[in-house]
């Protein structure tokens, strides 16, 4: 049975990665899940300067989903290279750094400082956080993103993936973007644009009003945004957005995706990461196959 | 060597584990019991440690509630293997476990937090309002050298004096009463209606408790748990008297392991004037009462 796959540049032993943001700096997972397993870990995205985040509340639970406004809540980038990433080295797998700044100055820089450490797979950009100003407008404007990923491949050598967001009107002209600029794949989907009120205070739910919504409730908008990008854009695609269980996994992987993130699972069943990659060997046997490669985008259209 | 990460309880020893409900049962106005078989977590866990829960195979509701575990129930050989959970029917998820039938499977991660501090000390007061109760059983016990928890060289009987200050708004709030007397605590009960011992607020019998001693020369430690506003009132009654606090805060979570960074609460650093966000969960749940921006 070969787990492995290849995104660009990027190759990892199996396609079960976890989301940036849900899976803290790894060192909260050690005693969790045997983080070694997983295809790569992404830890939580990174700023040049740190950044104290939202005021509480940071999130709420909505049917079938959850609401947050973390607002980046990080030490910044030296802290990360001192305290995180010496561990992060060491847990046996690929690490994905995810970073995101509010010009495109600030990517090129966060990467380039980023992707020349000893032991960073790929550089995830976050050009899709509706939680902070700033980084969104690259997710939303097909030039800013194919811009910004240029800049970023221009000045470093580690592979590049584009986090979209959803809140747009057509992803895949973003995406082509993306793949435009020299992007290794495109991540899809960050969270989606949302809102939670307490009629009776008259108060948005959240201490930062809007914030973005993740888990079950939106997996069949990330799963038809990976069907569209595929369709429509050659360029590996890591699908994101709701995936809880075996069944959600292989969805995406034969929409497309050559590679899922797990995301809010985490947070409401902690063992969850490995458990898939556990699972799947036994549902590719189910359609006799043994390659996750030679079932990515095999959607009958 | 490895550099310092930032947490200092992170949740290494979790047990995740589906397990069916073994009791469910009204102990008080809206609050319920419930027990499970839960060894794994039930052989290490320390007093103020917490779980989180969630109904088993649904996504609604999604996201799991964190509980502080009231009691642990060991088999006839000594064995911890049962936990009970209090909690109080309020929201979506809490109403729906109040309404499950026994058997129902929950889904349990935890230990999960610090756990109180068990410096010793000569008298322990334990402070609680409204379901603030739940964590003062376990500590109380330990703290007289009644129940052991987590490691064996992990120190208890550390106060020959346990009291427990518990008020809600009405008698039939108040919950679990007889297993705190019979478990040795001196108790005074206070309601804000009168119907059930004095009609006064916890924060100020615990002044005129802290004035009563104030000559005795017992080093004397408080712990509380409860409404943001009370324990802020316990908090500034201690500092006033220069008495050893611990606060046990409860802030919204999502993940209960450090990992979604919602949960977090305004904690002092270094400066006078300088805080930073800190994850109750891995950081906390238990905070010496200086270290938090009320």
């Amino acid at each position: 049975m070969d787990l492995s796959v290849t995104l660009g540049r990027l190759q990892l032993k199996n396609p079960i990665m976890v989301a940036s943001g849900t899976f803290g700096y790894a060192r909260e997972m050690e005693g969790i899940v045997d983080v070694s397993r997983l295809g790569a870990v992404l830890p939580k995205t990174i700023t040049a300067e740190p950044r104290v985040g939202n005021a509480p509340w940071r999130t709420v639970e909505t049917s079938a989903g959850l609401l947050n406004a973390i607002g980046l809540d990080n030490d910044g980038v030296d802290a990360f290279l001192e305290h995180h990433l010496p561990y992060l080295k060491e847990v046996g797998t690929s690490i994905v750094v995810s970073v995101a700044g509010r010009t495109e100055d600030d990517f090129v820089k966060l990467a380039e400082r980023v992707g020349s450490q000893d032991g960073v797979a790929a550089v995830e950009l976050n050009l899709s956080c509706p939680n902070v100003s700033g980084g969104i407008d690259f997710g939303t404007n097909a030039e800013s993103c194919r811009k910004v990923v240029a800049a970023t491949r221009d000045r470093t050598d580690v592979p590049i993936l584009a986090k979209l967001t959803p809140n747009v009107t057509r992803i895949a002209d973003i995406a082509q973007g993306a793949a435009d600029g020299g992007a290794d794949a495109v991540c899809l989907i960050n969270t989606v644009l949302g809102i939670a009120i307490d009629w009776r205070r008259r108060k948005p739910m959240l201490g930062n009003g809007m914030g973005g919504l993740s888990g079950p409730a939106i997996k069949p908008i990330a799963l038809r945004c990976v069907y569209q990008v595929a369709t429509a854009v050659d360029i590996p695609i890591i699908g994101i957005g709701g995936i809880a269980d075996i069944d959600d996994v292989m969805e995406f992987l034969v929409a497309g995706a050559s590679a899922v993130q797990i995301g809010t699972a985490n947070y409401y069943d902690p063992t969850v990461s490995t458990r898939l990659v556990d699972q799947l060997p036994a549902a590719l046997g189910e359609i006799d196959s043994d390659s996750v490669s030679a079932f990515i985008g095999t959607l009958n259209r | 060597m490895m550099a310092k990460l930032h947490a200092d309880h992170y949740a290494d020893s979790m047990h995740q584990i589906d397990t069916p409900l073994k009791r469910n049962d009204q102990i008080g106005e809206g609050t319920f019991l419930i027990r499970v078989a839960a060894e794994p977590l039930a052989r290490t866990l320390v007093p103020g440690q917490f779980v989180m829960i969630r109904l088993s195979g649904t996504n609604a509701p999604l996201i799991g509630r964190a509980l502080a575990v009231y009691d642990v129930i060991s088999d006839e050989s000594g064995v911890p293997k049962w936990i009970d959970l209090v909690y109080l029917k309020k929201g979506t998820f809490t109403t729906a476990l109040a309404e499950s039938p026994l058997d129902t499977h929950v889904t349990l991660w935890g230990p999960l937090g610090n756990g109180f501090a068990n410096r010793a000390c000569d008298r322990l007061i334990m402070v609680a309002g409204g379901i603030g109760q739940t964590p003062m059983l376990l500590l109380g016990r330990e703290a007289l050298g009644t129940q052991n928890f987590g490691d064996e060289d992990r120190a208890n009987g550390w106060s020959p004096v346990v009291e427990f200050i518990y008020g809600a708004r009405r008698a039939s709030l108040l919950a679990g009463v007889s297993d705190f007397e019979q478990a040795g605590f001196r108790v005074t009960l206070c309601t804000d209606d009168g119907s059930q011992g004095q009609q006064r607020l916890v924060p100020d019998i615990l002044c005129e408790r802290l004035e009563e001693l104030k000559d005795s020369g017992e080093s004397i430690r408080v712990v509380t748990c409860g409404p943001e506003i009370m324990m802020e009132k316990v908090a500034e009654a201690c500092q006033a008297t220069g008495v050893d606090c611990q606060v046990s805060m409860e802030t919204p979570m999502a993940c209960g392991i450090g990992i979604c960074f919602s949960c977090v609460a305004q904690v002092r650093q270094d400066g006078p004037e300088e805080w930073d966000y800190k994850r109750t969960c891995v950081e906390g749940p238990i905070f010496d009462a200086d270290q938090i921006c009320w």
